[in-house]
């Protein structure tokens, strides 16, 4: 009986933490969107945040983030190719390829990459930040974080995702043609008529809605994890882990609810 | 000149400088900057056919379904566009048909045997064929089972072909012997050697009856000659005469029976299968003549001396 009280207990502590945890990020975000209607926010200072935000996040890792798109594009194109070929389905394998890559593996690999990569150092900057009480001093120096720390990191992140899952998808995009058709002219007509048929209106907003999803993801996350932890410098580590799988499995949960939209 | 803001600011405007790109060559692949071309096809079913359904003629795209309903009668009306460069290949005389294979989604075919016929003009209701595959598969596989059915029975262990090919066998076994198709067909070589044999005896018989007739005749003239002669031996021999004319009758009958012989064995070499089992009889009635012969030439020879020895032999 007991046993069962306890483990009644903690699946309420749970939940209640859940809900804590959804709250306080869904208040943030709406702070931050708040924010950013106001028209103060909208100064030299607070773009100079974001364009070094958008720098590290995007523009210092453009190269190393090409070659791996490349590299993943070219192996994918080729495994769905010769699959196509095999099965006599050579039609489809254009299709195919830009489905597969541009609508769904590149935006959720760059995701994932700008979370590794940017997402788990924001993380612990905000926690290093609220363990040593720097926001407290920020915002005594009339600073308010949320407008020069966390809404430039917010639309860095955003921009960033958007624009990096483009270019892969764009490169993907040219890779395929030149894996299918080869370097000439001929097959442009049909690999013009088959992007028409993918990208229309509602799959052009999809993806670039769950894109934004995804950099909104990789940096909300992050801040909100920081900015709960407990002002004691051995928890930074597990608020950096809590982020981190809280950002995995928010990034799972878009792309799934994306393709339940799309094809269910 | 700050190197960081300058690095973002190349980056920002080549992304948009791409993008802008991609909405450009997005907007042309999907037909923004060109004029299109409306059809309404008229179709029976509208089964497999949906918006997105591509109108392709000679196996590239050119135009695709954009809507389908029921109108005022309940038929069926598909809308499709095509590109205005692409109306060039849409004829009076096309034919558009639904495909809609085993894999892959459906597509209307449109074949244009003659492009110097006259283009359709915009907005034309043309009608819509259906070639359903799947559809006759079913009925094409029943019947496909009963022909094999069929191949089945007619090939099982004891079945008639079987017996057929072991019969032919046999047969074309034999016709290699000595005596080729003769054997082949009468069974063994003993039969085929009969006939032949029989066949070489008639050959000779013949030749010899040919001269016996020129003898008759011969004797005829002899005779005629005789009664009438001026000695006169007509008036004596009125009995004689009766019956030589009798006997001569018998001779011509004699005849006919060894023509009626020839006939018979030519049917012989016809069927030979008949001509085997008739060949006793054959020798009967050939006996039977050359008896008859022999008799009618002993009869003359009494009443008249011949110098030679009145015989037939048979072979």
């Amino acid at each position: 009986m007991n046993f069962l009280a306890a483990s009644i207990e903690s699946l309420g502590a749970k939940v209640v933490g859940w809900f804590t945890v959804g709250y306080a990020m869904f208040a943030f975000l709406a702070k931050a969107s708040l924010l950013l209607l106001d028209r103060t926010t909208w100064n030299r200072a607070t773009f100079d945040v974001v364009v070094k935000q958008v720098y590290f996040t995007a523009v210092q890792i453009l190269p190393v983030f090409l070659g791996y798109a490349l590299v993943i594009s070219w192996l994918i194109i080729t495994i769905i190719l010769s699959t196509a070929r095999d099965f006599g389905l050579t039609a489809f394998a254009s299709e195919m390829t830009i489905r597969v890559l541009v609508l769904e593996l590149l935006p959720f690999l760059t995701a994932l990459f700008v979370a590794l990569r940017s997402g788990s150092a924001i993380n612990t900057e905000v926690a290093l930040m609220q363990v040593n009480n720097e926001l407290d001093a920020l915002a005594h120096c009339k600073v308010p974080p949320m407008q020069f720390e966390f809404l430039p990191r917010l639309i860095g992140g955003v921009v960033s995702v958007v624009i990096l899952a483009g270019l892969a998808g764009l490169l993907a995009l040219l890779l395929g043609y030149l894996s299918i058709y080869g370097v000439s002219t001929a097959g442009f007509e049909p690999y013009t008529q088959t992007i028409a048929k993918i990208f229309d209106f509602k799959i052009m907003a999809g993806l670039i809605v769950k894109c934004a999803l995804f950099g909104l993801a990789v940096t909300l996350i992050p801040v909100t994890a920081g900015l709960e932890t407990p002002k004691k410098l051995f928890m930074v580590p597990v608020s950096v882990l809590r982020g981190m799988m809280r950002v995995f499995f928010a990034i799972v949960t878009i792309e799934v609810v994306s393709l339940a939209l799309k094809y269910i | 000149m700050n190197k960081l803001h300058f690095k973002v600011g190349l980056f920002a405007a080549a992304s948009l400088l791409l993008a802008g790109a991609f909405v450009v060559y997005l907007l042309h692949a999907r037909g923004f900057f060109e004029e299109t071309f409306h059809l309404q096809l008229a179709a029976s079913s509208a089964d497999g056919v949906a918006p997105g359904v591509p109108v392709v003629f000679s196996g590239i795209e050119i135009g695709r379904v954009t809507t389908l309903g029921l109108n005022e009668e309940g038929g069926i009306i598909i809308h499709a566009t095509f590109f205005k460069r692409n109306a060039k290949w849409l004829k009076e005389n096309s034919t558009f048909t639904l495909d809609k294979p085993i894999v892959g989604g459906a597509k209307i075919r449109v074949d244009s045997p003659d492009l110097d016929a006259p283009a359709l003009p915009d907005d034309a209701t043309v009608l819509l064929l259906t070639s359903d595959i799947s559809k006759e598969l079913p009925a094409l596989v029943e019947r496909v089972k009963a022909v094999l059915d069929n191949v089945e029975h007619l090939t099982r262990k004891d079945g008639e072909i079987t017996a057929t090919l072991a019969n032919l066998q046999t047969v074309t076994g034999r016709m290699t012997g000595e005596y080729g198709m003769l054997e082949g067909i009468l069974g063994s070589p003993e039969k085929a050697r009969a006939v032949t044999d029989s066949l070489d005896g008639i050959r000779a018989l013949v030749g010899r009856l040919d001269s016996l007739a020129l003898k008759v005749d011969g004797m005829a003239v002899k005779t005629d000659q005789w009664l009438f002669a001026p000695a006169g031996v007509a008036e004596q021999t009125h009995e004689a005469l009766a019956q030589i004319r009798l006997m001569l009758n018998d001779a011509q009958s004699s005849l006919e029976k060894a023509d009626a012989m020839m006939t018979n064995a030519v049917a012989i070499s016809a069927d030979v299968k008949e001509g085997t089992q008739d060949i006793a009889t054959l020798r009967a009635e050939v006996d039977d003549a050359v008896s008859k012969a022999n008799a009618l030439v002993n009869k003359i020879n009494k009443m008249w001396p011949f110098a030679s020895e009145p015989e037939v032999k048979l072979p």
